[in-house]
């Protein structure tokens, strides 16, 4: 799912919308997992985004971090540019390569109902998890309106409530 | 104390708590020392730029952190420094070998050489070239900066400094204490493997 999607959903000063770096948003949240190793940490990746850095689920796996789970949505195209189909044609099983790199737990979650079944059990169990939640795609482009910030303020914003929540200090005492 | 010693000592008075590598082989001493710290948190990467994501990550974590690579590594990170870090203006600390210089004879080099330091310019990132020992202990000052001009800091590692004699100042004596099958095996690495 794109960022703007994601923010029109939840609007949280708890989440970093992450518009560049296609694919690394899975390296940051581990960054950002192993250094507040008891906050729970939860990825919204997307599968084109997965298959920029597929090399992040061996990165992932070989870390452990109990508090990070991963979940990809993934609808098989490229959604942001029109619905473009991705590679290999959705003939890809996420889940199996996860596995494969060594993640303990990862599955597919392909209903609504499974995933309301599912959700408590994920949120409850040790990372690092790996879920795949397999949507259809929408037809043409997406008419989110776009973030109502960017760049270094989303960057504050983050910084600063994650400071007030979890009482770290993000930014020195001059403020950088 | 040897130079991989020193470049370590002042990364500890930075503070670093997360350090994500993947090795060059002028850069793979120091990885090495810096993976045998338990007091740092050590992630070896499958590719550069989740190194650059992990870091800047940790600084949201309000952990101080360090990524390690050598010049063509770098190189593949651009997109990713750009996008993520000049754009949020995010800093991250980059140890990086200075691959290409003058008296590093390797011909797939040649071009980071000769390309790197204009492509930073291009960018806007600053950097510090360590050539010396002595030149180590700017380490912190170097981070600090880093800190402040809150975006991607490269501080190089020269051939001189990791390669050339000035890196075993005060530990030539354990060299030469080491059995001779272990030298030969060294040299058969050089020749054969060395990047």
């Amino acid at each position: 799912m794109a960022a703007n999607e994601w923010w029109a959903a939840t609007k949280s000063e708890d989440s970093f919308y992450m518009h560049g770096a296609m694919g690394f948003a899975a390296s940051f949240a581990l960054g950002l997992a192993l250094s507040l190793p008891q906050v729970p940490v939860w990825l919204i990746n997307a599968d084109g985004s997965l298959c920029m850095n597929l090399g992040c689920l061996l990165t992932e796996a070989s870390q452990a971090a109990s508090n990070l789970k991963h979940f990809v949505v993934a609808n098989g195209v490229y959604q942001t540019v029109g619905g473009l189909p991705m590679v290999n044609d959705g003939r890809t099983d996420y889940a199996a390569i996860a596995r494969a790199a060594g993640f303990p737990r990862a599955r597919t979650i392909e209903t609504l109902d499974d995933l309301e079944r599912q959700l408590p059990a994920i949120a409850a169990e040790d990372g690092p998890s790996f879920t795949v939640l397999r949507v259809e795609p929408e037809t043409g482009f997406l008419r989110t309106p776009p973030m109502t910030y960017e760049g270094p303020e989303m960057k504050y914003r983050f910084g600063r409530a994650l400071e007030r929540r979890f009482g770290i200090e993000v930014f020195g005492p001059q403020g950088y | 104390m040897d130079v991989t010693a020193r470049i370590h000592e002042q990364l500890t008075k930075c503070g670093i708590k997360i350090a994500a590598s993947l090795p060059d082989d002028w850069v793979a001493p120091l990885i090495e020392r810096i993976a045998a710290d338990n007091q740092i948190r050590h992630v070896r990467v499958a590719r550069e730029a989740e190194a650059i994501a992990i870091c800047s990550g940790a600084f949201f974590g309000g952990v101080r952190s360090v990524a390690l690579m050598g010049a063509t590594g770098l190189l593949t990170c651009t997109g990713e420094l750009a996008t993520l870090n000049l754009r949020h203006q995010i800093p991250v600390f980059l140890i990086v070998s200075q691959r290409g210089s003058i008296d590093d004879h390797r011909i797939y080099q040649e071009v980071q050489g000769r390309r790197t330091l204009p492509l930073l310019q291009a960018y806007d990132f600053p950097y510090h070239i360590v050539d010396r020992p002595d030149e180590v202990n700017s380490i912190p000052d170097a981070f600090e900066t880093c800190r402040m001009q809150k975006r991607p800091f490269v501080l190089f590692l020269t051939r001189r400094l990791v390669k050339g004699r000035a890196r075993h100042e005060g530990a030539r004596r354990d060299r030469r204490s080491r059995p001779p099958s272990r030298r030969c095996g060294r040299r058969l690495r050089a020749r054969h493997g060395g990047q």
